[in-house]
This record gives C-alpha cells, sequence and structure tokens, in this order.
C-alpha cells in the first residue's frame, strides 16, 4: 500500500525518486509505465490522461535495472525493436538505430550480442533502445547500481548530459541519495509510501522538511527540543539534554516541540579570537577518524548526547581522542524543523 | 584418472542393464529382420532383404504415412495448448504452480488402459458426451474409432512431456525482458511472437521431440480408441507378432521406427547445439 502521494514534473525537468527500499518508489514509476494499476487517482502526460493505457500504448522508455537486453537479439536489433514494432522504414531505420548508438558512444558494436557487452555498454545499449523511439517521458529505475563505483559516477554525469542534450523529461528511481543529488533538479523524498519532501538537491539539503529527510540526506546532528525563546533577530531552541542552541528566526510558539538539525561540516572549532562566537558546545572527543581530506571527530557532550563533526584533514595532527575541546555554529547553520 | 574411473562406475549399473535389456534384444531385432519368413517355424536363419522389399509395396506405406501423420497432429496441439499452460505455470505464483503440475502430471499416474478406458466411457456411443448430444434432441454419433478420437486420446497423455521442458525454458526468461518489450510498443502477440518464442525454442525443441517420438510408437490408444480402423505402427508390429507370427516383418518395421526416431532426435538436437554454440560464442 502506498500513497496517497501526488507530484508533477515540468517539461524537459530531471525529477529523482528518491528514498529507501520498500519506500514505494519503483512502484510509482512502474504506474507511470503502465506495470502497475493505481486503486485511485489519475496520470497525467502533457494534459492526456494515461493511467487507463496498457504498457505498450504509452511512450514512456522505460531503463530497468537489469538492463532487460533482449538476449537473442543483436546490439542493431535491440535498439531496433521497438521501431520494427512501428513498422518503420528500413532505411530510416538503419539511420535512427545509427543515430542512436553514436548517441551513446557505441557505434561500432551494433553486431554483437548483450553477452559480450560490459555492464556498462549494455546499460548504453538499453538507454539507446528507449532514446531511439523519441518517447514523451524518460523513466529510470536504478539504473546504475548494478555498475561498480567508479563507473556509476562517470556514466551518472554521462546521463546528466544526455538528458539535458535531448531535453527529455526524466524520472529518475534510486535509493543513492549522491546519484540523486548530483543528476536532478528536483528530488522526490519518500518513505513508506508517502512523499516527504519535493525540492531542488540545495533546498533539500539545507531545508529538510522533516527529521526523516534531515537524517536521510547526508549525516547530520538531530535534536529533539522545544522552543524557549522567539525575538526578531534568533529563535532558542532548549535541547532535552539541556543544551540551549540559538537558530535564525523560526515561527513558532514558544514551548512547540521541534527537531534541530545542524550539519557536521558546519561545526567549527571555537578560537579565543574570533568575535561573534555563537552556539558553544564543549565536549570530549571519543572517536577520531582521519579520512585523508576531511577528520570526522565524534564529541560527546552528555551522558546521552554526542556530536558528529566533520573537519579539515589537516587539523588531525592538533586533535587527539580524549581532549576536551569547545566548538561553535553560526546561527544560520542551526536550521529547525517543525514536529 | 582414479576420480574419473570411479564416476564411470557410477554409470555401470544402468549401463549393463541397458546393454542386457535394450540393446541385446535390439540388436536380436535386426538380425531377426534380416531372416527369411517361414510359416512353419517363423524364421529361418537365411539372410534375405525380402521384409525391407514388402515394406515398399502393399498397405504398409499407408499405416506408415498415417502413423506420423498422426504424430505430426498430435504434437501441434501439444504445442497449441501447451504453450499458453507452460507459460501460466512457468510464471505463476509458487503454490498454484505445485498444484497445477500435480494436475498436469496426473494423467502419467493411471495405468494407460484404465486412461483409456475412460475415455472409451466418456466417447462411447452411450458415453457421457452423445449422452448430452441426444438429451438436446441430436442423434448420438460414432466418436470412437476414427482417427480424432486417437488423436484426442495421445494428446492427453503426451501434454505433460511438452508443457514441462516449454515451462523449465520460459522459466529461465527475466519477466523484466517482457516488460521491456512492451514498454517498447509491443502488444502481447508481439511479445510472444518476438520475446517468448524465440527464447523459449530449446524447450519447445525437446517438446516437440518427446511428444512426436512417444506419439509415432504408441500402441494402446490407437488399439483401444482406434479400432481396427485406425491402424498405426505400434499396433501393426504387435498383430505381426502375435497374431500372424511374421516375426521377420515386424523386426524389419520396429527397425525402420527406432531408426527414424534415431535420425530425427539426433537431427534436432544437433540443431539445438548448433544454436547454444552461438549463444555461448556471442
Amino acid at each position: 500500500m502506498i500513497g496517497p502521494l501526488s507530484f508533477s514534473v515540468g517539461a524537459g525537468e530531471f525529477v529523482s525518486l528518491l528514498g529507501p527500499s520498500g519506500c514505494g518508489k519503483t512502484t510509482t514509476l512502474r504506474c507511470i509505465a503502465g506495470f502497475e494499476t493505481p486503486s485511485d487517482g489519475g496520470i497525467y502526460l502533457d494534459g492526456d490522461r494515461i493511467d487507463a493505457r496498457p504498457p505498450n500504448r504509452r511512450n514512456v522508455g522505460l531503463v530497468f535495472q537489469n538492463y532487460a537486453l533482449f538476449p537473442h537479439l543483436t546490439v542493431f536489433e535491440n535498439v531496433a525493436f521497438g521501431l520494427r514494432l512501428r513498422r518503420c522504414r528500413e532505411d530510416e531505420l538503419k539511420q535512427r538505430v545509427q543515430a542512436a548508438l553514436d548517441l551513446v558512444g557505441l557505434p561500432q558494436l551494433a553486431e554483437r550480442f548483450p553477452k559480450q557487452l560490459s555492464g556498462g555498454q549494455q546499460q548504453r545499449v538499453a538507454i539507446a533502445r528507449s532514446v531511439v523511439l523519441e518517447p514523451r517521458l524518460l523513466l529510470f529505475d536504478e539504473p546504475l547500481s548494478n555498475l561498480d563505483l567508479k563507473l556509476r559516477v562517470m556514466m551518472r554525469a554521462e546521463l546528466r548530459r544526455l538528458q539535458q542534450r535531448l531535453g527529455k523529461t526524466a524520472i529518475y528511481v534510486t535509493h543513492d541519495q549522491g546519484e540523486a543529488l548530483a543528476l536532478s533538479d528536483r528530488i522526490v523524498i519518500m518513505s513508506n509510501g508517502k512523499i516527504e519532501q519535493v525540492g531542488t538537491p540545495l533546498e533539500i539539503y539545507e531545508r529538510p522538511a522533516t527529521p526523516f529527510v534531515a537524517d536521510f540526506i547526508g549525516s547530520s546532528n538531530l535534536f529533539n527540543g522545544e522552543i524557549v525563546a522567539n525575538s526578531a533577530t534568533s529563535t532558542s531552541v532548549r535541547t532535552e539534554t539541556g543544551l540551549v542552541l540559538q537558530a535564525l528566526p523560526t515561527p513558532g510558539e514558544i514551548g512547540s516541540r521541534v527537531t534541530v538539525m545542524v550539519r557536521p561540516e558546519n561545526i567549527e572549532v571555537a578560537s579565543e579570537n574570533s568575535t561573534n562566537v555563537e552556539n558553544l558546545i564543549s565536549g570530549d572527543v571519543e572517536e577520531k577518524t582521519f579520512l585523508g581530506q576531511d577528520l570526522h571527530l565524534k564529541l560527546r557532550l552528555s551522558e546521552k548526547q554526542a556530536l558528529s563533526i566533520v573537519l579539515a584533514g589537516r587539523t588531525a595532527r592538533t586533535h587527539n581522542a580524549g581532549d576536551r575541546l569547545t566548538f561553535s555554529v553560526a546561527r544560520s547553520h542551526v536550521y529547525v524543523i517543525k514536529g | 584418472m582414479r576420480s574419473t574411473l570411479a564416476r564411470a562406475g557410477l554409470l555401470m549399473p544402468l549401463t549393463l542393464f541397458l546393454v542386457f535389456f535394450l540393446v541385446i534384444p535390439f540388436l536380436n531385432i535386426v538380425i531377426l529382420s534380416f531372416y527369411t519368413y517361414s510359416p512353419t517355424s517363423i524364421w529361418i536363419p537365411k539372410l534375405t532383404i525380402e521384409n525391407y522389399r514388402q515394406l515398399v509395396e502393399g498397405s504398409f506405406i499407408t499405416v506408415l504415412l498415417r502413423t506420423l501423420w498422426l504424430g505430426l497432429i498430435c504434437t501441434v496441439i501439444c504445442v497449441v495448448f501447451g504453450y499458453p499452460l507452460a507459460y501460466f505455470l512457468a510464471r505463476a505464483e509458487p503454490r498454484v504452480k505445485s498444484v497445477g503440475l500435480f494436475l498436469l502430471l496426473m494423467p502419467l499416474m493411471v495405468s494407460a488402459v484404465i486412461r483409456t478406458f475412460g475415455w472409451l466411457v466418456i466417447l462411447g456411443r452411450n458415453g457421457l458426451v452423445n449422452n448430452m448430444f441426444h438429451a438436446i434432441g441430436f442423434d448420438r454419433v460414432g466418436l470412437l474409432y476414427h482417427e480424432p478420437a486417437v488423436i484426442v486420446g495421445l494428446t492427453n497423455v503426451f501434454i505433460p512431456f511438452m508443457v514441462l521442458p516449454l515451462m523449465a525454458s520460459i522459466e529461465r526468461i527475466s519477466p523484466s525482458t517482457e516488460e521491456a518489450a512492451r514498454n517498447l510498443g509491443a502488444s502481447w502477440f508481439d511479445v510472444f511472437r518476438r520475446v517468448i518464442i524465440p527464447l523459449s525454442s530449446p524447450g519447445l525443441i525437446s517438446g516437440c521431440l518427446l511428444v512426436y517420438s512417444a506419439a509415432i510408437s504408441a500402441f494402446i490408444v490407437p488399439a483401444l480408441m482406434g479400432g481396427a480402423r485406425v491402424q498405426v505402427l505400434g499396433r501393426l508390429i504387435y498383430d505381426l507378432l502375435l497374431i500372424s507370427y511374421q516375426w521377420p516383418l515386424a523386426s524389419a518395421i520396429t527397425t525402420l521406427l527406432v531408426v527414424a526416431t534415431g535420425v530425427l532426435i539426433s537431427v534436432a538436437l544437433a540443431v539445438t547445439r548448433h544454436s547454444a554454440k552461438q549463444e555461448v560464442s556471442r
């Protein structure tokens, strides 16, 4: 059971459906492709209602996670499959298939069979096979998750370039937040069959609408607490463990329950000569993980409360486990989430 | 070396069994087919090709052609009925599949004679079908002892041999391949023609081979449901052996039937192996 849910995608826009497995993102995509039927509501494409049409009458291109190429057909015939069903003239067919293979960078592999190709090449054939039909919409169902990391990052940039070059509207399902952030104009974050937030990658990262989004996208320190003061310049929140944090003014009654988010990379070491130091937080360094470019610290504030901090890797030498340190967070980096 | 020998040893019991009870008797039949018929002592060990010459003339050719024709019709019907069933079973959820397989295999659990008598009860002059015809005002008709009755009987017995290999082949086709075809604009008919049939062709070939070779050598069904009018090879051999005692002629027909089936199977296997090899080299 998923939904009820509603979202719209603008022409030429690249929208990702992002969420943990089982959140309903693939089911949503399969409804658009016609392989699942929504129990209620409608799906509209350029003003046409399409949800009652069989999958073969929708002209939406779907790229599958496992590529789903036809193993008995050559690359050329795989790409030509839809054109042959449409009784395309032979010379036009040849030209269009060749153009599609050029587009994905595989013009020389037309006579190979799918089994002779690498995963990345198969994925390109699958994309060419959809794109050659000039679909009204491109759907991607976790298309990169079967590829290894390096190829995934490469293909992701290529996919974005391709989509922009074709100017096609695309809906992309993924559980990989990095992919969603890198590719999308907008992201629809889903959980338990419901939409948590719709927004640009920056909006979703900086201003998550719910604690779920804050936790799911990137890493974050989340504190439950209540608003204790509200003025024109700041909102003060006291967390359950007694820490008081200043945030930018946020509408809300005094005493209302909120969640406060602080991104680990927005926490700085408090130095004595810096002016306007806000939100001083002291604690003992419990864990120190050096990752080259970054240094991850876990700061123990109290028995129940720890804080994740990301500093530049070059500061690794000056901080050691067991040290008592003081950090500060600018109030513009303390974000109050309702509820 | 030792393990190869040990593994060969595993094949020994069945090999010995087959050599003693299949290969040697069959060679005996081949030899008998070249001996001379004698009305008094059945055969005398004098080599001749007279038995094979007899096959070329007379009614044998009619029986041969009828047998091959019935086998072909039976195979075609098994394909037409078997494909949808095999597809249904291959894509069914496990519980439905196990019940379906049980129902499919049930005819094979009943003795051939009893099953055929079941058909006699249904198709006989006073059988179920005729009673129904009679009740709605039609005349009773002779459904048995014509070719269609034999075809019904043979199809009933052999359809599992078509469905099982087809089902195994279809199970190996990923459902997303079908969905990809649908997404590219294929109707169900297109999916079947352009995806399911080509990808399940190994199962189709094995199914056809099994049904065809079983149907052309069938004996009980044609004998009981076809009667004297629908003479086929299996029945002919039986009659020659046990009624007119023409063992050399019966042996010649048997040899021909076995050789024909063998050739058919080798050709079909060569074809599948060739396409399998292509598949691998791809």
